[in-house]
């Protein structure tokens, strides 16, 4: 069989379901392919490839446990794991063996992954970035946070890895690599065991390098596996276009793409429009930042008080930012995001889908820092599942594609209906 | 005067802050209290009585260091504690020494409190329960979860405990320990540290005698300093809301709650009684279907790899949870977030509601924590609760009655809920 490393989930998961190759064969080859290139890349925190064989020669000996028997995938360090250290991206936590697995670690143990090692994440998920590089040239950033998931997947050396976004710590990376890059609905997906950046925004999400693997990982995490609402297959989406009142500061070439897409699916037969944002959508970048340093400055208390010196300039920044946002200021901020929430479920009886910037433009040159979450912020804040489509390149030969949000928890259909785009947009 | 232990948390803050009482005479007179009753009452999962009061003398020694300086808190054991053993009440950990503090345990000792230790929960703040009994009678349950650090408080062990709800795990015991709970605005405290049971609904909340000392605790964790949100001479608009399980509240406390909405109206409030729609009658099932289904994702790992270790209570837990289909999930999920906003919009005609707390004083028997239905839907809908003990039952024991204000004015509920306490105790 030809490249056992460029098989997605669900190939992979066939392929050992079969017998065509056992877990231990697939999970060689991708620690090979790891080698060859961690180097380069960086994209691991922790990896143990003797207990990566055992957990898979064990795999092979037993019964299929489930959907990903056989699967190597990746977890960010800042999901816990029983086996393996998980520092968080932090000094403060080195060496830190956590008691219990996060629950998708688990659950997806439980479907039969195997496990094979922690990549790495920006500090406790914020910005100060780890040792990562850019696969596609590593000059450049991969993004952030979960910078060492999105790199070890658009780097073939893993199908699936997980990460997690407050800000815009999925799909950023994801564009900045060029892979596909899932953000649950918030509350979608158990947050147990991932450590807490902002938690009224922070969410679960993993990178793939097929869209037919998000459904098939949403089937282990949650058991959903079909949606009532579905449209009837392959009828276009309405698609509503959000150029954001950031459109200025996006790149020229991201404004192409976007527009692109735009006119594309038009012309394959979608209905376009450009829907009004809800009042005070304007403000939502703004309000996603006051929220995230107010949560961040209590849950972080512990570390500030006890260990500041071990604190990144740039963490001690936002706790200090959030230890002078006044309480009332937070409840402010929370209603404001409330009643805008409120709105999108308007927005949404008028469209399936809307499209958005994923990012200001390419992965920057330098990796001192991991690229501007502008055009994640508001959407996170907003609840609402998202996937970004790598959908091409942008004038530096580096990726660019599209962000698209779907509505609260109909993540399925959103995926469906993102597949129906990416068939018409590549 | 009363006892140091018998004071409050604020009243214990200002003593030591004025130098009337040290901190270290605070926290001896609660151990002298613990070592009287605790064999009796069992609030504590782990208690070191010296370590306690050294943390009193540094703090005696030492500036004043904020809002809580010398207040001796009883921390449930779901909640992680740098220094002692965290639990979660379950035979999976039962060594576990986190290697930080959750950020509601630093913020208190930045503040000056005195950790005393660990209170008793439930196995993983669900059903099956700690070895503590209630303190005005042995053979009764004390209602779980939060269950050490209601009969502590109520045993005039320390002044505040730390307690969390996912269904009624902080009401139902303030009822039946006849003490004060509160449940923030689901969202107010942050959660890092605290062992989760449902991810959709875990809240922190405290255990105490006063009402004042939560409006203490807000300001030394969030720095909310808001207070009556009413002018002074407006009458209270109250809204009596008997709630779709209204015949299965005992006797005794349904009298009780229609004589506090009858005292309350001479008192010169406003009563009435809101409508809910049919809407708000599935809401106690939709918090059981979430909370089964998120409890069944979190415990995935304990389930998976300690099924041994879990009792049976959990275990069906588990087993119901994964047998919800995501989409009944998603469909209550749904119906819940309608809901909010028509009990936002009921909520604009009132200032406070007043409900049940629980079916009944605290059952006969330690072996079960009595039932949680009476603030499943209140704790699926997010807002803020205060249970008030205002009467006894049948049997001699407390009844309390629930206040519950508007999400994120909480400092305006505990306003109104003095001013109700006040003319119903």
């Amino acid at each position: 069989m030809a490249n056992l490393t460029h098989l997605n989930v669900r190939e992979a998961a066939d392929a050992v379901a079969s017998g065509e190759i056992s877990a231990q064969e697939l999970t060689q080859e991708c620690l090979d392919w790891i080698y060859a290139r961690e180097d380069e890349v960086g994209a691991f925190e922790y990896l143990d490839p003797d207990y990566v064989l055992d957990q898979a020669r064990r795999l092979d000996k037993g019964p299929r446990l489930g959907p990903l028997h056989g699967v190597p995938i990746g977890i960010k360090d800042t999901y816990d794991t029983a086996d393996m250290p998980t520092a968080y991206g932090s000094p403060i936590y080195e060496g830190n063996r956590p008691a219990a697995d996060a629950s998708a670690v688990a659950l997806c143990r439980a479907a039969g992954a195997v496990i094979v090692g922690k990549t790495v994440t920006t500090e406790f998920a914020y910005w100060k970035p780890g040792k990562t590089r850019n696969p596609r040239n590593p000059d450049h950033t991969p993004g952030g946070s979960s910078s060492g998931s999105a790199a070890a997947v658009a780097d073939n050396m893993l199908p699936l890895a997980f990460g997690s976004q407050t800000a815009a710590s999925v799909i950023r990376p994801a564009a900045f690599c060029g892979v596909y890059g899932y953000k649950v609905t918030r509350g979608g997906f158990d947050p147990r065991g991932l450590n807490p950046l902002s938690p009224t925004l922070d969410s679960p999400g993993f990178f793939t390098r097929a869209l037919g693997d998000i459904p098939l990982v949403r089937s282990v995490l949650v058991g959903d596996d079909l949606d009532p609402d579905a449209r009837p297959d392959d009828s276009p989406p309405r698609v509503g276009l959000v150029r954001t009142v950031h459109w200025d500061e996006a790149d020229p070439a991201t404004r192409e793409v976007v527009e692109g897409a735009a006119n594309r699916l038009a012309d394959a037969g979608a209905e376009v429009s450009e829907p009004e944002m809800p009042d005070g959508f304007q403000y939502l970048s703004e309000t996603q930042n006051t929220i995230m340093a107010f949560e961040i400055a209590r849950g972080f208390a512990w570390e500030y008080i006890n260990h500041r010196d071990k604190l990144s300039e740039t963490f001690c920044e936002i706790i200090e930012t959030g230890s002078s946002t006044l309480y009332d200021d937070y409840v402010a901020a929370v209603a404001l995001a409330n009643r805008c929430r409120a709105g999108f479920a308007a927005v949404y009886e008028d469209v399936d889908v809307l499209i958005a910037p994923s990012t200001v433009g390419e992965a920057p040159a330098g990796i001192d820092a991991t690229g501007n979450p502008l055009f994640s912020r508001m959407w996170t804040l907003m609840h609402l599942p998202s996937v970004h489509l790598p959908t091409g390149s942008g004038p530096n030969g580096l990726p660019v594609g599209i962000q698209v949000m779907g509505r609260l928890h109909a993540d399925n259909q959103m995926i469906v209906d993102s597949q129906w785009m990416w068939d018409r947009l590549v | 005067m009363a006892e140091l232990n018998e004071l409050g948390a604020k009243q214990v803050a200002e003593l030591v802050a004025s130098k009337k009482a040290s901190a270290a005479e605070v926290v001896t007179a609660c151990i002298a209290r613990i070592e009287e009753r605790e064999s009796d009452v069992g609030a504590f999962q782990y208690f070191d009585g010296d370590y306690a009061l050294d943390q009193a003398r540094a703090l005696d020694n030492g500036p004043a260091k904020g809002l809580l300086h010398g207040v001796p808190l009883g921390i449930k054991d779901i909640i992680d504690t740098r220094d002692m053993p965290t639990g979660n009440g379950s035979r999976v950990y039962p060594d576990r020494q986190p290697i930080s503090d959750a950020s509601c345990v630093a913020l208190s000792r930045e503040a000056g409190a005195v950790i005393l230790g660990k209170t008793v929960t439930t196995e993983f703040a669900y059903y099956f329960p700690g070895k503590t009994k209630n303190p005005h009678n042995l053979k009764h349950t004390t209602g779980g979860s939060s269950m050490g650090s209601a009969a502590g408080t109520a045993d005039h062990m320390f002044p505040i405990g730390f307690g969390s709800q996912t269904a009624a795990s902080v009401t139902r015991p303030a009822a039946y320990c006849g003490t004060i709970g509160y449940k923030a605005t689901t969202g107010d405290f942050d959660l890092q540290g605290v062992c989760g049971l449902a991810a959709s609904y875990d809240t922190l909340g405290f255990l105490c005698r006063e009402l004042e000392d939560i409006s203490l605790m807000r300001a030394a964790l969030i720095g909310d300093t808001a207070k009556a949100a009413r002018a002074e001479t407006a009458p209270l608009r109250v809204g009596f809301v008997r709630t779709p399980l209204w015949s299965q509240a005992d006797d005794a406390t349904r009298r009780t709650l229609e004589s506090a909405a009858a005292k309350l109206a001479s008192a010169g409030a406003e009563v009435s009684e809101p409508e809910l729609s049919a809407g708000f009658d599935e809401l106690a099932d939709a918090h059981k279907l979430v909370m089964s289904f998120d409890a069944a994702r979190a415990r995935a790992y304990e389930y998976t790899c300690h099924p041994d270790k879990l009792s049976p209570q959990f275990t069906d837990l588990m087993e119901v949870g994964r047998a919800v289909s995501y989409e009944d999930y998603r469909a209550a999920q749904t119906h819940s977030v309608v809901c909010r906003r028509q009990l936002a919009d009921i909520m604009t005609g009132f200032d406070v509601l007043l409900a049940p707390s629980a079916p009944g004083e605290a059952p006969e028997g330690l072996s079960a924590t009595g039932d949680p239905m009476f603030s499943r839907m209140w704790t699926l809908l997010y807002v803020p609760s205060v249970t008030l003990p205002v009467a006894k039952g049948d049997t001699g024991l407390p009844i309390g009655v629930q206040i519950i204000g508007k999400p994120h004015e909480d400092g305006a509920l505990i306003s109104d809920a003095q001013w109700v306490y006040d003319r119903l105790k």
